[in-house]
């Protein structure tokens, strides 16, 4: 036993330890480096101005209002998604996660041709008014940008609270309405309380985003506003360190205490996790005809936001711009070995890597999250939201400067993008696998113990399996963190390391754009196809356990 | 629960260090392939994105005949989005440089101390191949010297206007410009993230404080509100391109030869260079190479930068790079006598020095932000 304890202390502590080596070291490291040796502003100068004060301020509205906006619109979607069985159920789970890998750029053109002046809703809305000039333009000033952070978040509130949905205990459900419930009052005192963890960790992740979100704002805002991320690109581009560090500390000041008071709400949730058991399902064809056709309604909704700027995607894989002509050469371009082998071999290399790291390291990370000891679930809750609460670009600077020069990774770094790609990952492994773990129902593993289970078996017989619907939300979105990551491999990567997201940009940026058409469209295939294979095998692996 | 068929299990132990095993030999065989231990001899070239990416041709056209004659691998790396990053990636290498030539650091780039912090001054034997005024506007110092330039200036789609429709489109002013109408249809970069987005602010400021003479920050309180503001080329592009209402752009003055050279017609695009008391102005944007300080290979570098400055290279560059060959001896496809030339316009840069843009660029870019987001 008092070997078991050891190894138990040692799996808990080396993923803590990797994070310090790898995350908070070269971030801290940058902070020190830009406050005190410089060059450029000083922390004072930089807190006391007006236009950190008006950035922070505009930075914390629009992430707040395109939170909103996100949980609103991909809450019902995560009921329907939990509580609808139809078929394709796995394909449509699958493709609701795609919108969250596209780079912003093709987003910003796939707004522009859906929702910009006399784009398809603006014509769709002249018609329909008689107007002859344009009527709407969603795709421009603040509720462009708050539109297209709900674009790339409710995937995210979908996913995450539909997974922890399909735990609710039906008996509780059927209960409640033999005791006369209406349907507000079992979602109030039943269906909420269970979605509250991951609705909130949802909406923390979906804040996150939107809070450090820079190009979206930049484009879609057509410079008219900034946020606090943009600043750090500003200083970082006119060397001035001190200004990017300062901006740094902000953010994480302010990371820090969303992390804290997230862990804390979750600390202070004390119900007891009931029977471990699967959510009432109901056949789409069952559905009374309001239902049906509200759900149909959202539906369109949907449709419309996220499926919208999709197919603007697919069509600019095969409409050439420049020529304006239909052609099949962005296709013939991916066949080449530069043009399209080599950038989806190191993607996939990366992304699978880096998702199997994260899943091995967020699973001991989850323990530590659900640990008694308020210091150990704080600092872990704070350094699982690092990656995704300090800018993008002071990690992958201090990864080179801090990491990859001192040991002489930076002349062949794939080591270290893949560490990269695994760190954004493991805030949705280490989340999702401790949302699955509040619903295992304790006395599960008391029988495997006393029926005579090692450690390791209750853990690979018992929790993993039970574990699998937080595993492969938090596999699916590690995936896509990993393949759609842009900054620290565009500042990591040397010529031979170039990924799928990294060519559609530079294709972008020479006029090639059927090329960069062809290989978002490859990138949304792989994506969707690898999203398939992890439900598959996590549900295999979910079945095997009851 | 019914138990009959109660799966058989492997044990654990066994799946783990199968797994481990397989992770470990992929790892193992993805070093081996790429820490080749086999290769030869590299000269390292750090660069942006876009780099000589723009034809048909290809790195091996460029520079196959120097690998040849030296017995060396030049490796281009294209290693980021723009040559600010470079700068900042080449400072975080210092301790320990991969890169033996940077190329892509502008006139501008080249005043900030960061970049001339990198890199090591060197006369290139075969300099006088490179017209004088180019060399002296990207750097009088050398750390860098020119590899090709090109003019920055607003360009429009011919489909949307024309000068028969906009007769302003001839002469363009920045009052012109300052109408809502042209305002709303008007597409920039980001001075702080573009290289010429922040031309185009040189360019405003040298026309209104050197030759209008009245103060540059106006303009921009006049347009702040209509005109649109992309943080780089490729998402102005992408505005110009996909939004209807929007049908000028700030970009280079090739634009039109490019659109001929692939359409095989009469370009789509025109340019409107900003006009004053008689004469046309633009932009110039001199993009230099230099040798980096404490690169591993200082004397093939220095070779590699003089093939640069020859005809074997500079040939290439017009319909690859979309820029003018510094060696202004080469011939121009036919296409280039769509683009704006140098000898049609009066170049700003002649009105702005560059010591007083050392002195004022951050001061000038921090009171545009403020303007702007204010």
């Amino acid at each position: 036993m008092r070997n078991g304890s050891i190894v138990t202390h040692v799996v808990m502590a080396l993923p803590l330890l990797l994070l310090v080596g790898f995350l908070v070291y070269p971030v801290l490291g940058v902070l020190i480096l830009g406050l005190v040796v410089g060059p450029g502003s000083s922390f004072q100068d930089v807190m006391s101005s007006q236009v950190t004060h008006a950035t922070l301020w505009f930075t914390f509205l629009q992430a707040a209002a395109s939170t909103i906006l996100a949980v609103v619109l991909g809450l019902p979607g995560a009921f329907l998604l939990a509580r609808l069985e139809f078929k394709g159920k796995q394909a449509v789970r699958a493709a609701v996660i795609l919108p969250f890998i596209l780079p912003p750029i093709v987003v910003v053109v796939g707004f522009l041709r859906m929702f910009g002046s006399y784009g398809f809703v603006d014509s769709v809305a002249m018609a329909l008014t008689g107007a002859t000039e344009s009527v709407v333009n969603f795709a421009a000033g603040v509720p462009g940008i708050v539109l297209a952070h709900a674009f790339y978040n409710i995937p995210l509130v979908i996913l995450l609270v539909s997974a922890s949905l399909e735990r609710l205990d039906p008996d509780i459900e059927d209960t409640a309405e033999l005791l006369g419930a209406s349907g507000i009052q079992k979602l109030r005192r039943i269906v909420l309380p269970h979605v509250m963890p991951s609705l909130l960790g949802a909406t923390i992740l979906t804040f996150l985003f939107c809070f450090m979100s820079f190009p979206i704002v930049l484009a879609l805002g057509q410079g008219r506003y900034m946020t606090l991320e943009v600043l750090i690109y500003y200083a970082f581009s006119s060397f001035d360190f001190g200004m990017t560090s300062s901006i740094a500390v902000i953010q994480i000041l302010i990371l820090m205490t969303l992390a804290i008071a997230y862990a804390a709400a979750m600390r202070s949730d004390k119900k007891d996790a009931g029977q471990t058991s699967f959510i009432k399902t109901v056949p789409i064809a069952e559905l009374s005809w309001p239902r049906l056709l509200t759900g149909i309604l959202y539906a369109l909704l949907i449709g419309v936001i996220v499926v919208g700027p999709m197919i603007a995607v697919i069509d600019s894989a095969v409409f050439d711009p420049v020529t304006g002509q239909y052609t099949l050469k962005g296709f013939l371009h991916l066949l080449e070995v530069e043009g399209g082998l080599l950038p989806l071999t190191n993607s996939l290399f990366y992304a699978t890597l880096a998702t199997l790291f994260s899943v091995v390291v967020g699973i001991p990370l989850a323990y530590s999250l659900r640990s008694r000891s308020g210091l150990l679930s704080n600092s872990t809750s704070v350094m699982i939201l690092l990656p995704l609460g300090v800018s993008s670009i002071t990690i992958a600077y201090g990864l080179l400067r801090f990491i990859a020069v001192p040991t002489g990774w930076a002349a062949n770094p794939w080591p270290l993008i893949i560490i990269a790609q695994t760190l954004i990952g493991v805030p949705f492994t280490a989340r999702a696998i401790e949302s699955s773990l509040r619903s295992i129902d304790p006395s599960l593993l008391d029988q495997a113990d006393s029926l005579g289970a090692s450690r390791l078996q209750k853990l690979f017989f018992v929790e993993l399996p039970l574990l699998a619907p937080g595993i492969l939300v938090g596999a699916a979105f590690a995936f896509a963190m990993a393949i759609g990551e842009m900054s620290a491999t565009l500042f990591l990567r040397r010529e031979q390391n170039v990924t799928l997201a990294v060519t559609i940009y530079e294709n972008l940026g020479v006029r090639r754009f059927v090329e960069a058409g062809a290989a978002s469209l490859l990138l949304l295939v792989v994506c969707f196809i690898a999203f398939l294979v992890i439900q598959r095998a996590s549900e295999s692996a979910f079945k095997g356990a009851i | 629960m019914e138990m009959t068929e109660y799966p058989s299990r492997r044990d654990p132990k066994t799946v783990i260090t199968a797994a481990a095993v397989v992770v470990v030999i992929i790892i193992a065989a993805a070093a081996v392939i790429m820490f080749n231990p086999f290769q030869q001899r590299t000269l390292t070239i750090y660069t942006y994105g876009s780099f000589m990416d723009w034809g048909d041709n290809n790195d091996t056209d460029f520079f196959g005949p120097f690998e040849e004659e030296y017995g060396v691998d030049v490796v281009i790396d294209r290693r980021a989005d723009d040559a600010n990053t470079l700068v900042a990636i080449l400072e975080a290498e210092a301790a320990n440089p991969i890169a033996d030539v940077v190329i892509g650091i502008d006139n501008i780039l080249i005043l900030e101390e960061a970049a001339k912090s990198v890199l090591e001054p060197y006369t290139p034997t075969n300099l006088s191949l490179i017209d004088d005024s180019i060399v002296s506007a990207l750097d009088p110092e050398h750390y860098v010297v020119p590899f090709d330039f090109g003019l920055v200036t607003i360009i429009y789609s011919m489909a949307d206007m024309n000068t028969t429709t906009h007769p302003e489109l001839a002469n363009l002013t920045f009052a012109d410009l300052a109408d809502p109408a042209m305002a709303r249809a008007l597409v920039t970069e980001d001075p702080y993230l573009s290289s010429p987005g922040l031309a185009f602010l040189l360019t405003e400021i040298a026309v209104h404080e050197k030759l209008l003479g009245t103060d540059w920050i106006d303009w921009w309180s006049d347009v702040k509100n209509d005109i649109d503001i992309q943080p780089g080329w490729s998402e102005a592009w992408a505005a110009w391109y996909d939004s209807a209402t929007k049908h000028m752009m700030v970009s280079y003055g090739t634009d039109p030869a490019y659109s001929a050279y692939y359409t095989q017609a009469e370009p789509d695009v025109g340019t409107a260079p900003i006009y004053f008391d008689g004469e046309h102005y633009a932009w110039m944007q001199v993009e230099g190479m230099g040798l980096v300080k404490n690169g591993p290979n200082p004397e093939l570098a220095k070779l590699f930068i003089e093939y640069c400055l020859s005809p074997v290279v500079q040939k290439y560059v017009a319909l690859n790079q979309w820029m003018f060959p510094a060696n202004m001896n080469v011939e121009l496809d036919s296409a280039f006598d769509y683009a704006l030339r140098p000898d049609e316009v009066i170049l700003l840069n002649e009105l702005l020095g560059q010591a007083e843009i050392a002195e004022n660029l951050a001061s000038w870019k921090s009171e545009w932000n403020d303007i702007i987001r204010g």
